[in-house]
């Protein structure tokens, strides 16, 4: 009987809208040149059992729902894709080094003539694996130490501890994730964590200590979190001439809130999309919980990507927030929005418009940001195919406005406000794009629409980030 | 006295009868009042009965190790140098040892232990000769860290912001503070006339070890000398109360002394130190050749050195007075 | 006291005259305010009277973490902001204003020396009564220290602060003395203080300086402030001129401001 070794569709790409590539695979497909060869392709059969080689804590169930898929398939094609759908269900989970599956006529004496049997040899990650980095920038070098327990419990849950030692500051997070059996998007996460951090457009050293819990579960399309979280926040002035604004604001808080986020991505590439769109709107009530915080805010990020002529994509995305203190205590510098820097109104420094004290900015309680791109491959496109697709050059609009409202006016008073001094700013430039989760920018830009007391960027800026306008 | 109070201070250097200032301060307050007490001059302070230096041991009330504890005590046996001191004279005693507490007491603590020349090449050096083997490879550095601690505690928080403007400003503290005192002391023989008192032990044991030990980096020693009674002041207690430690040329580790040979303990150490890094150095060298590893070569030089310590420790502690 | 502070005021403290909307910033009086913050925050009020300077008190609840040095009261003028007694008295002293000018080197020598002997005995034994003594740690210093915050914070930041307090105290030797050790050191300090002063008005005769506020600052509030047990107030009381200097200043400094019951002395004796 032949042998049909699945080990040779490891190439295949991961997301599952691509899969339809099965002709390259056919020919990946080693077939044993035999005389009694027999054509399984459009035969029926039957998989009777699926081995798994190599588990040692992983528990049975939550293998289960990962290839029960497996059983359901009626002709070797079907088992080919199916046994290649739960292998990427594996490794997805998380806790396996290495899955091969291997496809084989049934042996034994139960065996059906067009049984076939499914062998998953896998290897599971170690009980504890650990990382090392170093980190430079701010001024400050860190040292991070990772350590990773995959797997703690044999079902895909997950314990990871972070410590950063910097020649300044110290953090530290712990974290424990669960995701359901079966139900990978749905999971549960625990963090523990203390982040300090220096903001010195603000003159201000922030250092929380805190707990949270997250649920995550998908809705149709979307992804839905749930988020509690506790935090004990500790203001001080980065240095002695801080503006007497942000020395108000030192010392100790509690923050409780719950918060809900939602996404819509239908981009394929986070980084530099072709097409697809993107909407991210997060609320978080602040106060009810306990805590001496209180407020409600309102966040949202929409994003648009369409192709255009010649390999060039045209985007569009714009941000916005409010943040509305809830009983007579006024907003805390930690809680109100920054806007401004090279990801996101370009132009401008970082997080450097709108309410400012003496050089500090202070943020503010509501803002929005917009921005048109239209982003093209490099001129003359050298690289093409390789690491030139990784560059991009890139003509944007930016514009945005950043204020404190007063509440009492009313939603009239409210747009007029954001919409007088508005920043605006227009350039060009290069964007890099650093794996799939970050870009760096070199842009010339030039800012146009500046209120007095905003920090511009005038000409060459650079830029990295996640998160972009 | 049935059985006289025991004293454990820091021992004799840098031409001073003992290093440590707390412990200098209590030896002479001692000396002013003419306590009948034994005095143990060591150099391991894990031989002190409380750990610490200085230490008094005491009949009634068990060991005492805080300056000001002792010298109470002292007063309460009757040994009471501020007997002829008016109630106003007595209150401007606590005044103004508040204020060396204060103001002199950082600085000094920042010349020996905080500067790092100085700490390297002055203290770290007397210290480290003068600890028994194996202490003196952790004990130094290990009181630099309580010293360090203690100016951090008496300076405040801000101790680390700015190290620099914080040492201009103990330096011009101190000098103001040598001033005023100089300013006191007037052309008077001490603080309250011909008569020492408590006052005069607490300002001489801050002074003594500024005047006398030859660091590398002095500043506020060039002060001081600038203030002449402060130096004679200094020097006459030192030839009044401390007769045969005075003159001495201060090598770091002293020669064995005239006298009565009371601190001739030094000797003996240096001469056993020899005798020990040589066979340290042979028992590293052997235990190299024969790849035996070197953990068990350093199990073996401490247990030769505790039967000699022991007997050593018999001839050591002279008795004073 | 934080001598960096010190040293950065007397670089910028500027000529420029003394402005009309100096302020003085202070924990909440009636609810967060402890022993030691209040001694130092009246102290600097009555320095701030006898150089007839005007400020406005301003009560917050994080003052404490507003002050650049950590501590209690500071003033915030102009754009400058100086805390405690010792640097204030420098940046006034910049500004022209001072109390100890006619004092010659020797009194001046003194009234530095006396200063100290407060901030040494009194100020550590109300350190030490409200973060070493436990019953008044349990009643007292951790439900006021912690009044601001909600629960649970008030408890970290309360051991937070305690911890960090009894560390200072262990490291100049008060860690292990007793309650009545400590009594015994203010009574030292009150004896030594009641010596000085004698039959004079004020300690440098007819004059106040800065040592008198300092003294009426850490006096009154030990006089006039509720405890578990009145130990420390009786101390004070039976040096009879040290009262009478209290009720002086208090007359003097504070009359027409704040009827309220911690601002009477009548009270007492």
């Amino acid at each position: 009987m032949g042998t049909v070794h699945a080990r040779s569709l490891e190439p295949l790409p991961v997301s599952g809208p691509d899969f339809g590539a099965l002709g390259e695979e056919a020919e990946l497909i080693e077939v044993e040149p035999e005389a009694k060869q027999e054509i399984l392709e459009n035969k029926n059969v039957v998989v009777q059992h699926v081995h798994f080689d190599g588990l040692e804590r992983t528990k049975d169930d939550i293998i289960m729902y990962e290839i029960c898929d497996v059983f359901k398939a009626k002709n070797l094609i079907d088992v080919m894709r199916k046994s290649h759908e739960a292998r990427e269900k594996l490794l997805r989970l998380g806790i396996f080094r290495q899955v091969e599956v291997l496809i084989d006529t049934c042996q034994g004496d139960d065996a059906l003539p067009n049984g076939l049997d499914v062998t998953f040899e896998v290897m599971e990650l170690r009980r504890l694996t650990g990382s090392y980095n170093t980190m430079v920038g701010n001024n400050e070098g860190s040292m991070v130490l990772g350590l990773k327990l995959p797997n703690i419990f044999g079902r895909a849950e997950k314990v990871t501890f972070q410590f950063s030692y910097g020649t300044k500051e110290t953090s530290y997070g712990l974290s424990f994730f669960k995701p359901q059996p079966g139900h990978f998007e749905r999971n549960v996460s625990l963090n523990l964590y203390k982040v300090t951090g220096q903001f010195p457009w603000s003159s201000l050293r922030e250092t929380d200590r805190g707990i949270s819990t997250e649920i995550n579960f998908p809705i149709l399309k979307t992804n839905h979190a749930l988020k509690w979280e506790g935090v004990w926040r500790e203001l001080g002035c980065l240095a002695r001439t801080a503006s007497f604004s942000v020395r108000e604001e030192s010392g100790h808080s509690l923050k409780s809130s719950v918060s809900h986020a939602m996404v819509v991505d239908s981009r394929k590439s986070s980084i530099l999309p072709r097409q697809g769109a993107l909407l991210k709107i997060n609320q978080e009530l602040a106060g009810y919980t306990g805590g001496n915080v209180s407020f409600l805010k309102e966040d949202f990020e929409v994003q648009l990507n369409r192709p255009f002529l010649w390999d060039s994509v045209f985007s569009a995305s714009l941000w916005g927030g409010m943040l509305v203190p809830i009983g007579d205590k006024p907003s805390s510098i930690a809680d109100r929005f920054y806007l401004g820097g090279p990801t996101s109104v370009r132009g401008f420094n970082m997080y450097s418009i709108g309410p400012q004290s003496e050089g500090d900015y202070l943020g503010g309680e509501a803002y929005w940001a917009g921005g048109l791109h239209l982003y093209t491959p490099l001129p003359f496109r050298p690289g093409h195919g390789g690491f030139g697709d990784l560059f991009r050059t890139h003509f944007f609009l930016n514009a945005g406005n950043l204020c404190n409202l007063n509440y009492g006016e009313g939603p009239k008073a409210h747009l007029r406000k954001l919409a007088e001094c508005i920043r605006w700013s227009y350039g060009a430039g290069i964007v890099l794009r650093l794996g799939n989760i970050a870009r760096l920018e070199l842009n010339y830009c030039i800012p146009m629409g500046v209120q007095s007391g905003d920090r511009i960027c005038d000409g060459i800026q650079f830029g990295a980030g996640i998160r972009f306008l | 006295m049935a059985a006289p109070m025991e004293l454990y201070c820091w021992a004799s250097g840098w031409g001073l009868p003992t290093v440590d200032p707390d412990c200098l301060t209590v030896l002479t307050y001692a000396r002013f009042t003419g306590a009948p007490l034994k005095v143990h001059k060591i150099t391991n302070p894990w031989r002190s009965p409380s750990g610490t230096l200085p230490a008094l041991r005491t009949k009634d009330e068990g060991i005492l190790s805080d300056t000001h504890q002792i010298i109470t005590h002292l007063r309460k046996q009757k040994f009471n140098a501020d007997y002829d001191l008016s109630a106003r004279q007595g209150a401007d005693t606590l005044a103004f040892v508040s204020l060396l507490q204060k103001k002199l007491l950082p600085v000094l603590i920042h010349t020996f232990w905080g500067d790092a020349k100085n700490y390297v090449e002055h203290t770290r050096k007397w210290y480290a000769e003068a600890i028994p083997f194996p202490l003196n490879f952790f004990l130094p550095s290990r009181m630099q860290k309580q010293q360090l601690e203690r100016l951090q505690v008496v300076c405040g928080e801000n101790y680390l912001d700015s190290e620099e403007e914080l040492e201009k400003e103990l330096y011009r503290e101190a000098c103001e503070c040598l001033t005023l005192l100089s300013q006191r002391l007037g052309r008077q023989k001490f603080f309250f006339g011909d008569s020492p008192a408590s006052l005069d032990a607490f300002v001489f044991s801050h002074l003594a070890p500024l005047l006398k030990a030859k660091l590398p980096n002095g500043k506020l020693q060039h002060h001081l000398k600038s203030l002449q009674n402060l130096c004679n002041y200094c020097t006459a207690i030192l030839s009044l109360y401390f007769p045969w430690d005075e003159g001495d040329p201060p090598p770091v580790v002293p020669k064995a002394a005239a006298g009565d040979g009371s601190e001739s303990e030094e000797e003996p150490y240096k001469r056993r130190n020899q005798i020990l890094s040589v066979l340290v150095g042979l028992a590293a060298m052997v235990g190299y050749a024969f790849l035996s590893g070197i953990i068990s070569v350093q199990r073996q030089a401490p247990s030769q050195l505790r039967p000699r310590a022991i007997t050593l420790e018999e001839e050591e502690e002279e008795e004073e007075e | 006291m934080s001598l960096a502070a010190e040293a950065f005021v007397t670089q910028i403290a500027a000529a420029e005259p003394w402005p009309g909307n100096a302020a003085l910033y202070q924990p909440l009086k009636e609810e967060q305010i402890l022993l030691s913050d209040n001694a130092a925050c009246l102290a600097v009020q009555a320095f701030l009277q006898m150089c007839s300077l005007p400020v406005q008190l301003v009560h917050r609840a994080n003052a404490e973490y507003m002050s650049p040095s950590g501590k209690v009261p500071f003033i915030h003028v102009g754009n400058q902001v100086v805390s405690e007694l010792g640097p204030i008295v420098q940046f006034v002293k910049a500004k022209g204003h001072s109390l100890s000018d006619g004092l010659d080197e020797v009194q001046k020598a003194e009234m530095k020396a006396y200063m100290e002997l407060v901030n040494n005995k009194l100020l550590t034994a109300e350190l030490y009564l409200q973060w070493c003594d436990d019953a008044t740690v349990q009643e007292i210093t951790h439900p006021r220290y912690g009044s601001p915050y909600p629960w649970p914070l008030n408890h970290i930041l309360a051991y937070q602060k305690q911890w960090e307090v009894r560390r200072k105290m262990k490291a100049i030797g008060w860690g292990c003395k007793s309650f009545d050790q400590v009594l015994e050191d203010v009574d030292q300090c009150c004896q030594a203080l009641s010596q000085r002063l004698g039959t004079q008005l004020y300690f440098f005769n007819k004059k106040p300086t800065e040592l008198d506020a300092l003294v009426f600052g850490h006096l009154f509030t030990i006089l006039t402030t509720q405890l578990i047990s009145d130990e420390l107030s009786e101390k004070v009381k039976s040096y009879s001129n040290l009262i009478s200097f209290c009720r002086r200043i208090e007359q003097h400094y504070f009359e027409g401001r704040a009827k309220d019951a911690t601002f009477r002395l009548s009270l007492i004796s």
